[in-house]
């Protein structure tokens, strides 16, 4: 069975997951002593901004003292002295709904910021952490590349990822459709608000320069530091606006602090370059006229925010599409889960089949049909496997296909152990890769994985 | 009626060109972004069957498709769509097809109705005739890419001026791409402009004697030079690009259609060629 055990923004406040997020072990400590908990089989550690949570594959018999040992770890990383601190803030999800969840965190569907694309990469990230601790085998190890593929999926088949959802990625995503190249750019940041300095960030990252005009020169040269930009005295503006591509504006200016008239001298001076301007200060920084000027474009909160909304509105039109794919993606899951419930039946029905004729042609061949020859010998013995093969073979593939239709497999497989005299199984089989494989063939009329 | 191999290539090319120009059309309209990839493939598919088609009819009808009055717009259709396929991924210009792509289809059944209309250019022996017609295909052909930069440019700056930020305008490629191909094709076109109008000059005693027409097409033809360069030279010398590079580069190739026209309606140098209505 599945169990999920955590905290996410949805369940407690950000100094719970801060605490939880600065824990000093490294994730190979936590799953080394995660691992060593005899009911813990397979285990995942995943700590994001947003979550942190453990998925793990128990049996279903010590499934609550499992969850209590998970619990104590996550009291102990979070620094709680006693347990019981933190579980106001935990979920917990069991068997189906911890599948459904691990499906709709890689979807990006239980995310802060709906659609998000970071997350995949961060669960993917955990899943080679508990892979390199030997922490992940077969059942988890599956769980975790099918909700790779679902994730995949949601992103092809739905536009949950399109759009952008935060003012500073919006300025971006609009330089980007403006200039051809934002490392040809030279990015002039005026003011130092924290929203500008996110926008500058964004941009930094791929702009030939960046360069700070603050009214006070010190927490320009100041802010330059940290970002590996150049301060400019305030008065140098006008210059500066001549030199500059994208200008974001965050002064607390009560009047506009860039007119119509100056960026027309700079512009004349520019020689027809395109100006862009992101202006998220209220009261505006630019005047509006200035967007009227050929080749100058002015966005300010407003615009922005506008674009913000029309993302997160995009996205969440996308939402039911994307649960619904989720949704189908789990039924399949399961399914073909349940049709490996009924391997080790299988198996048996085969060894107990092939026992039989074995004996049977043993019995002749030491009798009646000693006077066979090595070859005749061989051939009889091909000769039964391939019988063996030809009557299991429909049993077999019914006994599957049944099997992932129906709620209760485990009753089917009994009645066929009855039926067969076969010994009961105890343990669940082991899930390699390779029946991962042949899963669209075993559950049929499902949608092929990749 | 059956169809020989020229008029299957034909239809084959105009049906990959209506394919592509549709699949923009849904493109530009917000429909999936599948077609927005599909189409430009379309305009590579279409560029064989039109040079086959070109190369084809001309062998058939023992035609230098050069000489010929109705391969004129096929060939610069087709010289355009062929640079379309080779730079649009490298100059991030897919868009452009959704103009291109219209144009080579006019162009395409343009020069099926103009080949019942005439069938030489002029009986002139001289060797440099090829390559004044050719160049000036040439330029055609890159101007009228560069018309179709400037179009898209122009909608998309207007749609960022308006901030109607949704639907046709996230699926136009950055503003200064298409600003930049824009030069790039009629930085290249007007060389090959400039040596057909040389070229031309060469024949324009006998020019004087081709009437009105053919009067008018060399001052239109001497128009669209000095639009194109001026367009350039305004760049350069003062900072001109962007919105009034494109609509001179616009102007310029209308201007050029308009003498495509005269050529296709009154042959050259005025003369109604042989087999002309």
């Amino acid at each position: 069975m599945i169990v999920v055990l955590g905290v996410s923004h949805r369940t407690a406040p950000i100094d719970v997951r801060e605490r939880l997020g600065a824990a000093s072990e490294g994730t190979a400590q936590v799953l080394a002593r995660l691992s060593s908990l005899p009911e813990l089989g397979e285990v995942m550690w995943l700590s994001t901004c947003n979550r942190v949570e453990i998925v793990a594959s128990v049996s279903e018999d010590v499934v609550d003292q499992a969850v209590f040992s998970m619990r104590e770890e996550l009291a102990r990383q979070a620094g709680c002295s006693d347990a019981s601190e933190l579980v106001p803030f935990l979920y917990e999800r069991r068997d189906k709904d911890a599948i459904l969840h691990v499906f709709r965190v890689a979807s990006s569907l239980d995310s802060m910021v709906l659609g998000e694309p970071q997350i995949l990469g961060q669960v993917k990230a955990a899943c080679d952490a508990a892979a390199r601790a030997n922490t992940i085998r077969g059942k988890l190890g599956s769980l975790l590349r099918r909700a790779f593929a679902v994730a995949k999926r949601v992103r092809t088949e739905t536009a949950i990822g399109t759009g952008s959802v935060s003012v500073s990625s919006v300025g971006v995503d609009l330089a980007r459709r403006i200039f051809a190249d934002l490392r040809e750019c030279v990015v002039l940041l005026l003011g130092a608000g924290e929203m500008a300095e996110a926008a500058a960030r964004s941009l930094g990252h791929t702009a030939r320069a960046v360069r700070i005009c603050n009214r006070s020169f010190d927490r320009a040269a100041s802010l330059a530091g940290e970002m590996h930009a150049a301060a400019v005295p305030w008065e140098q503006l006008d210059a500066e606006l001549v030199e500059a591509d994208i200008v974001v504006t965050s002064t607390a200016s009560p009047i506009p602090v860039v007119t119509r008239d100056m960026v027309k001298r700079a512009a004349r001076a520019r020689r027809g370059r395109t100006l862009f301007f992101i202006d998220i200060a209220v009261p505006r920084n630019v005047e509006p006229e200035v967007h009227g000027l050929e080749g100058v474009y002015v966005y300010n909160i407003d615009d922005l925010e506008h674009e913000v909304a029309r993302g997160l509105h995009a996205r969440r039109g996308e939402l039911d599409a994307a649960e619904r794919i989720v949704r189908d993606e789990l039924e399949s899951y399961l399914a073909w889960s349940r049709s490996l419930d009924v391997q080790p039946t299988i198996v048996s029905l085969r060894a107990k089949v092939r026992s039989v004729f074995s004996a049977e042609l043993e019995r002749s061949l030491s009798g009646r049909l000693k006077h066979l020859g090595p070859e005749e010998r061989d051939a009889l013995t091909l000769m039964l496997d391939s019988a063996t093969n030809k009557l299991l073979h429909e049993p077999s593939t019914r006994l599957k296909t049944h099997a992932a239709e129906m709620d209760d497999a485990e009753a089917l497989a009994a009645a066929v152990r009855l039926l067969f005299d076969l010994p009961s199984e105890g343990s669940e089989p082991s899930i390699e890769p390779a029946d991962e494989k042949t899963q669209p063939k075993i559950v049929q009329g499902e949608r092929r994985l990749n | 009626m059956s169809l020989e191999l020229p008029d299957l290539l034909l239809l084959a090319a105009a049906i990959a060109y209506l394919g592509a120009s549709a699949l923009f059309t849904v493109f530009l309209l917000g429909g999936p972004a599948n077609t927005g990839r599909w189409a430009p493939l379309l305009i590579t598919l279409a560029v064989p069957l039109h040079a086959a088609q070109i190369v084809w009819s001309s062998v058939v009808s023992h035609t230098c498709p050069v000489r010929g009055v109705h391969y004129m717009m096929s060939l610069a259709a087709m010289l355009a769509a062929l640079t379309y396929a080779l730079v649009r991924w490298r100059w991030r210009i897919d868009i452009v097809g959704a103009f291109v792509a219209p144009i080579a289809l006019t162009f395409l059944l343009a020069s099926r109705w103009a080949a019942g209309v005439a069938r030489e250019i002029h009986p002139l022996r001289s060797a440099l005739l090829p390559w004044h017609v050719a160049a000036n295909l040439g330029g055609v052909a890159l101007f009228s890419l560069a018309s179709a930069a400037a179009v898209a440019y122009i909608i998309e700056e207007r749609l960022l001026k308006e901030k109607k930020l949704e639907g046709a305008f996230q699926r136009f490629p950055p503003l200064e791409a298409l600003d930049r191909a824009g030069h790039r094709f009629l930085s290249l076109g007007f060389p090959l402009l400039t040596f057909g109008i040389l070229t031309g000059s060469l024949w324009a005693h006998e020019v004087e004697a081709g009437g009105v027409s053919a009067i008018a097409r060399a001052v239109l033809g001497y128009l669209s030079w000095g639009l194109f360069g001026s367009v350039l030279v305004l760049r350069a010398a003062a900072g001109w690009r962007g919105r009034r590079a494109a609509y001179g580069t616009i102007l310029g190739f209308g201007v050029t259609v308009v003498v495509l026209i005269l050529y296709v309606l009154h042959g050259a140098y005025g003369v109604p060629t042989p087999g002309a209505p």
